[in-house]
């Protein structure tokens, strides 16, 4: 795993028992740990009382270089070996790297679902509302006599816009079993495949 | 239900029995060309010199009988209403009888175009899909996460075709199948068939 030199200079401070004693490190893991996770940013977060002591820089230094040694992880999905030497090779020791393991681990599952989330995707259907109808007559011919329906599929967009639009279409009958059956098909083709 | 004729009409189509029932009929002809393809005033010059009429009675007397082929249509009278419409213009039986086979043959065709000038909107037209895993992305590898991407054909009226792609996961593909089901299913309810049987 590679990380670049201010972030190893970071977690070097954050090793070193002169800087931070074991009870600030955990502090600053704890705390580290739980700005990821939060959903807003918080100005504060390095406000906690534990590390009131500790020069005031030095501990955005750590913080934002642990922050990032624990994505760049989450994201290659890194076990406890891997980590492990990771952390000895920057001056760790043993009682430091069980304790962040310990958090790694409790929050893994939750940082993985944050990081799956950003990126950009294909606008995404939620739903759909439909409204059934009978066309009687226009303008332009009379005695239509024919049901149909109205389909709006409520699509998220995410990416830039951020907004939901909808997709609004007719159709009849006939072409609404047709769009059933064909949606029918991709669900058992999704069955099979979950079963190979 | 008959077809109300204004007095104007009449007088627009007063020159046909003055021709023969044949001229009649390829009059005929052209009108339902003309509402395939539109109007070509060339044919009306070159009928108007051959009968040695003018011109403007020519194309009253077309645009006359477009006019009775397209109100017949749209309204879908019946072959004894068209009938007696066409009795108040006073014309001989064979060209009423002229008429009423222009009328029979046509009806279906120029009601479809007509239906092509009624609004329109989105309306459905194929759906292509496909089932694909997410395995990474540039925040996060080691994923994996099934997606059905979908791409709906959808026409507007009779020109451009839109094309909309979009993705779903599993449950929800589950529920919209379960939706539209129910959709379905609210056709054949007694509330629906009474409606359909009984608005015609």
């Amino acid at each position: 795993m590679e990380l670049s030199e201010s972030v190893q200079k970071g977690l070097q401070s954050a090793a070193d028992p002169s800087l931070f004693d074991l009870r600030s490190f955990t502090v600053l893991t704890d705390v580290t740990f739980r700005s990821l996770l939060s959903a807003h940013a918080d100005p504060g977060v390095l406000a906690d009382p534990g590390l009131e002591n500790i020069d005031r820089v030095l501990v955005k230094r750590c913080h934002a270089a642990a922050a990032t040694c624990i994505l760049e992880m989450v994201k290659q999905n890194a076990d406890k070996s891997t980590i492990s030497s990771c952390l000895e090779d920057l001056t760790f020791d043993a009682e430091r790297i069980e304790i962040f393991w310990k958090s790694y681990q409790n929050s893994k599952e939750e940082l993985e679902g944050v990081l799956t989330s950003i990126g950009s995707q294909l606008p995404h259907i939620n739903d759909v509302s439909w409204r059934l109808q009978y066309h009687m007559k226009n303008g332009h011919v009379h005695k239509v006599n024919e049901p149909f329906y109205l389909l709006s599929l409520n699509v998220e967009n995410s990416g830039l816009e951020g907004s939901a639009k909808d997709i609004n279409f007719s159709c009849t009958v006939e072409q609404l079993q047709d769009l059933v059956g064909k949606m029918k098909d991709a669900a058992k083709s999704l069955e099979k495949a979950t079963q190979m | 239900m008959l077809l109300v004729l204004s007095e104007e009409y009449k007088e627009h189509l007063a020159f046909l029995p003055q021709v023969d029932p044949a001229v009649v009929f390829e009059f005929g002809r052209i009108a339902v060309e003309f509402l395939k393809r539109g109007i070509n005033s060339k044919v009306y010059d070159g009928a108007a010199r051959k009968l040695g009429f003018p011109i403007t009675t020519v194309q009253h007397g077309v645009e006359g009988l477009m006019f009775l082929l397209t109100e017949s249509s749209k309204l879908m009278i019946t072959d004894i209403d068209f009938k007696d419409s066409v009795m108040v213009l006073g014309f001989s039986t064979e060209l009423n009888e002229i008429l009423l086979q222009l009328y029979v043959e046509n009806q279906t065709t120029i009601r479809s175009t007509l239906t092509q000038l009624a609004p329109s909107l989105p309306s459905y037209h194929n759906l292509e899909w496909r089932l694909d895993v997410q395995l990474g992305s540039r925040s996060m590898r080691h994923q994996v996460v099934p997606v059905v991407t979908m791409l709906f054909n959808l026409t507007m009226g009779t020109s451009e075709n839109r094309r909309c792609c979009l993705q779903t996961n599993p449950s929800t593909l589950l529920h919209l199948i379960a939706v539209l089901e129910a959709a379905l299913a609210s056709m054949k309810n007694n509330h629906a068939r009474r409606i359909l049987r009984n608005i015609k």
